[in-house]
Order: C-alpha cells, then structure tokens, then sequence
C-alpha cells in the first residue's frame, strides 16, 4: 500500500462565527486516512461529524489547519478544481439518499457522467453499476418516489459510484432504513471496500459502526477515541 | 458542439410543464402587445404619409412678389398678364432651372393658371384653368375617366366640377367671363382623379386643365410663366436641387426673384409627430413586456427555490457553478424561445386585426418597416427572458452546497 495518506487533516480547526459568538466545531485535528480504509465515524449529536463529513467531502475548508486529498491541499485548490474533485474522486451516500425527484433512477445515476463526459451515457456505464446494486432496466425506469427507502438508497450508492472515486463518503447511509435494509446496504459497502474503495461512514449506531476496520470517535470537536 | 446542460434545461421546462407554461404566457402577451402596437404605429404612419405624399416629390417655384392671394390669383385673365415683368418666371430662367436641376429632375413642368368662370348649358360657376402641356400631365395627375388632351380644344376637368355640373366625356364647357361676348369653348375629354389638397400647388378639384397653346392662345403670355413645377427623380435629393436652383437664379440678385418652396418640411414635420405617437403606443407594450419580465423573473425565482435541495445535491456531487448558471439560464432562455414564438404567430393575428380595424386598411402591413416588429418584438421577449433569468441563475450557481442541502 502507498506511503502517503489519501487522506490527510493536518491541526484542522472550524470555527463558526455565530451572533452568539465564535462556535468551534473541529478543534486541532489531526488524522490519516491511507487508501483502502474502511472508517467508522461516532460520537453523539453535536460532537462535529457532520462538520468533519463537510470537511472531507470538500464543500467547506477549515478555518485553520489543512486537509491534503490524493497529497494535494485542498485550501490552495480553486472553486473550479474543488468541483472536479467532487465530482471525479469522491462518491457521496447521504442519509436522506438526495436523489433528484424529477429523474428517473437511471437519470439520476447517468448525472454525474454527464458531468463528468458533457454527454448522455452510451457505454452502458450507469446500467451495469444499477445493475450491481441489483437493479434492472425496468427498476431504472422509476422515479425515486416510487421507490422503497432501501431502493433509493442503491440508487444513490450507484450514482456515487458512477465516476468510480476512490473515496466512499456515507453520512448515515442506514439512518433512514429499517435495520435488514440497513445491514443490506451496509453488505453492498462491504462488498465495495473488499473491491479497494476507501469507505468512510458515518454513523450513531455501534453495531453498523462494527462493519468499519477503524473507529474514530468524536467528542466536542475533539478525536476522543481512534 | 450541443450543450448537454440545454438538454437538461429542456427536460426540466417539461417536467414542470405547466408553471413554464404559465410563465411563458407573461411573454406571449408582451411580444404581442410590443409587436402590434408597433405595426399600428408604424401603418399609421405609412398610411398618413401615403395620402400626404402626392406631390411632396415637387418644387414649386414662383416669381418672387407679393401677392394678393394664394397662386393663380395673381393674374386675372390677360388683361393683368402684362402688368408686372415680375410676376412671372421667363424663358431665359427657366432655362437656367434646367440646368440647375439637371439630370436630378424627372420633369420641368411650365403651369399657367388664372382663375375664371364656366358655364355649362345655362349654369354658371368659378374655377381655375390651367395650362400645362399635354405631354406633362400624366406625370402628377391621373384621368379616371377619358383620355388625355389632344386635340386644341379638349380639357380635362376636376373631380368635383366634374360631378357639381353633371359633367361628361364630350360635355362642352364655354371658359371666360360670363358678361364678355365671345367666350371661348372646350369639350371634356377626361375626368381627373380626386386629388385634394395638393403640396405642388396644382389643385385640379376645381378646375379645368387645358393644353399649354390654348391657354397662351387665350391668355396670351407665351413664355411667362406663373409657376414652374420641378418633379425630383429622388425625394431625397429635393434640397439639394432647391440649393441648385436657388445658387443659380438668386445669388446675383440683391432680391431674390423667385421663391422655392415644396411639402417636405411640412412632411417631415408630421412624420416626426407621428414618430413620437409610435414611441407612445410602443412604450405601452413596452410595460407589457416589463410586466411579463417581472414575472418571469417571479417564475425562475420560484424555480430555483423549489429547486434549493437539488441544488445542493448537484454542487455537491460535483456540478460547476458555471454549469448551474446555464442551466437556469438555458431555462429562462427556453421560456422565451416558447414565449415568443407563440407570441410572433399571435402578434400576426392580433396585429393584422387591430391594424385593419383601426387604420382601416392592410395594404401597409406586410411592408418590411411593419412587418419588422414582429421579429422585433420577439428578440425583444427573448432578450427580457434571458435578462430576467440572470439574478436567479446567479442566485442558485452561488448557493452554499451545505446550506442548499440542509434546506427542506
């Protein structure tokens, strides 16, 4: 395995300027993530998980601090390559599946080659990975609506996938399933990080938590537990 | 290369079909209303200028005195013709008229004219005679009914003497004053026209027109003309030959002895009163159109923050914020194309119907200066919808991804 990390936060602090005043929700973190990890994210409400996600994900930079992705630093990075990096390295899985209600289940995957290739998709590739999650032509075709909360979430596992990143994000992927479509969904993850996909999960519940190689617990904005 | 993100517009302006339509109907009626209101403006200018214009190719010129009267009062019979050597353009002058205006002047038309009494069988009136050479008078005047002047004594008559004295072809008219002996007599060979006022100073409605040797004949004052007409190739370059002429006969005069005058500024004048009653009516629709942007701009507004979440989901899954922008963007450009194209069919309709019904006719309607407005009329719409979108697209490309994915 590589040296370097795929992940890097060096003394990563973020600091919300509230009304109230300054609220920290990430104090001096500092962690690796290497490739192929499978990281389990805990803590309770409040702790800084989802900030942390934000962080990883690239939709927020810290305030201090520095977070290196693939060894490039993500502050020196501009809005425009943040984007592609989204776009290209990291495959999101929300809570609340965010599929766009107007799109079919193929639509909704086919998205990111499109904006990835600026066109359609003719290579077939948004069907074979609906395929892997177990959906066929005749799923595809459905509107999220339409579909159990279990179903979306494949779809969203797909779209996330479609690019093929090297990074799995997962914000509560199970928070909205019943506990067998959550064991289901977190197999599929499994299954992905066997495949080398470096799976980052975050997630109240220690028993999902479990599935994880690694376990990072959060308390105020602090690693309390790694 | 075609832009996938317009295909993903086009889908998004299907799928909320209806609000796009509704919004699309903001800019129907305005590129009706700015296209019709500007096609009423301009046929009625055209139409105006159309009945105004006879004759506004002309220079009238006239020996420069003061008169007692408008033009043909000057001289009353042959008794006055020798009056004054002033009161009349010579041979020598309008030569150099003809130089003047040389190849610029479709025609150098001598008019004598006096006025006089008729008589018809036993009934009596007044009028004027002209006389013009034969040759000339198909150029500014038209014979409804009969054929031009040929032999001495044939004349054509005016609209209104023509139906005052029950007058028809071959009709004979006695022309002088009714307590002289020997008057002489003319046969009607054809009826003018209606002609009204006329700018060149040749108003027939009243009068009998006979050839150019049969009034000298009558008349005397062969080669002393009351009033040269000088009819311009192009209208456009009436100022120019007037400048000639004026250079020509007046600049070694310390008077001036003859007056040039024509219907363009009288013309102008009114085109550039209709001008501003076309701006009027045209800046109505344009609060049409203003209204039709609002909501638009309510509508793509209402878009983008059902949209928010999707928003979000889309900046977060890596979608540029450029490609946002023209995505909405594509979307208000795409309810203007709608907008407008309907509203350019409906602007045809609606325009042709208030034109005919208010100006009464159509025959300027499809005339390029009318018919513009209707692609005008829909850039117009087009570039408001595009204009109109530009906040929202602005608004949803700079969202927070964070905060437009939290927001229900």
């Amino acid at each position: 395995m590589d040296a370097t990390p795929l992940i890097r936060l060096a003394d990563v602090s973020k600091v919300y300027h509230l009304e109230a005043g300054d609220f920290t929700a990430l104090s001096h973190i500092t962690l690796d993530i290497m490739e192929g990890e499978f990281v389990a994210l805990m803590g309770p409400s409040g702790s800084g998980k989802s900030t942390m996600m934000n962080q990883l994900g690239i939709l927020d930079v810290p305030t201090t601090g520095e977070i290196s992705i693939s060894g490039k630093n993500v502050a020196r990075m501009t809005n425009l390559e943040r984007t592609h990096m989204r776009r290209d390295v990291i495959g999101y899985v929300f809570q609340k599946f965010y599929l766009i209600p107007l799109l079919s289940a193929f639509e909704n995957v086919e998205y990111p080659l499109i904006l990835k290739y600026k066109k359609r998709d003719n290579t077939g590739k948004a069907a074979a990975v609906l395929k892997s999650v177990g959906f066929d032509d005749e799923m595809s075709a459905h509107r999220p609506n339409q579909l159990s909360g279990g179903q979306q979430q494949r779809v969203a596992i797909a779209r996330a996938l479609v690019n093929d990143p090297k990074i799995l994000l997962c914000d509560e992927p199970t928070g909205n399933l019943d506990r067998k479509t959550g064991y289901q969904i977190m197999d599929i993850l499994c299954g992905l990080h066997n495949e080398g996909k470096t799976v980052i999960i975050v997630t109240h519940d220690p028993k999902i938590a479990e599935y994880a190689h690694r376990t990072i617990t959060l308390e105020d904005g602090r690693i309390a537990e790694s | 290369m075609r832009d996938i993100f317009f295909d993903l517009s086009v889908r998004s302006v299907r799928l909320n079909f209806l609000r796009s339509i509704l919004a699309s109907i903001g800019i129907v009626i305005g590129v009706i209303a700015i296209s019709s209101m500007g096609m009423l403006g301009t046929n009625m200018q055209l139409q105006v200028k159309d009945q105004l214009s006879a004759g506004a190719n002309t220079i009238v010129i006239t020996p420069d005195v003061v008169r007692m009267g408008p033009p043909g009062f000057s001289q009353s019979g042959s008794s006055t013709s020798s009056s004054s050597s002033s009161s009349v353009i010579t041979k020598a002058q309008l030569s150099k008229i003809r130089l003047a205006a040389g190849a610029n002047a479709s025609a150098i038309i001598p008019v004598y004219s006096t006025n006089t009494e008729f008589t018809l069988g036993s009934v009596n009136g007044r009028g004027t005679v002209y006389g013009i050479d034969p040759d000339y008078i198909t150029r500014f005047l038209t014979i409804e009914n009969g054929t031009n002047i040929v032999g001495a004594n044939d004349a054509l008559v005016g609209s209104s003497i023509a139906e005052n004295f029950e007058l028809k072809l071959g009709s004979r008219v006695k022309v002088g004053s009714t307590t002289s002996g020997s008057r002489a007599e003319v046969r009607v060979v054809g009826i003018l026209e209606e002609r009204g006022m006329a700018a060149d100073s040749v108003s027939t409605d009243n009068a009998i027109i006979v050839s150019e040797d049969w009034y000298t004949n009558q008349y005397g004052g062969k080669n002393e003309y009351p009033q040269i007409n000088v009819i311009v190739k192009n209208i456009d370059t009436i100022t120019e030959v007037e400048t000639a002429i004026d250079t020509r006969l007046n600049a070694n005069e310390k008077t001036p002895v003859i007056r040039i005058r024509d219907a363009s500024s009288m013309l102008s004048n009114i085109s550039s009163t209709l001008g501003t009653m076309t701006t009027f009516i045209l800046a109505i629709g344009a609060i049409s159109l203003l209204v039709a942007a609002t909501s638009i701009f309510n509508v793509m507004m209402m878009s983008v923050n059902e949209r928010v979440q999707e928003i979000g989901i889309l900046l977060s899954i890596g979608t540029e914020t450029g490609e946002i922008r023209r995505m909405f963007l594509y979307e208000a450009f795409i309810l203007g194309i709608i907008g407008a194209i309907v509203g350019g069919i409906g602007s045809l309709v609606i325009g042709y119907s208030v034109v005919s019904a208010m100006i009464g006719t159509t025959d300027f309607f499809f005339l390029p200066e009318s018919i513009a407005y209707v692609p005008i009329g829909m850039i117009v719409g087009i570039i408001v919808c595009i204009i109109s979108g530009l906040y929202p697209a602005w608004h949803a490309s700079n969202m927070d991804p964070i905060d437009a994915l939290r927001s229900e």
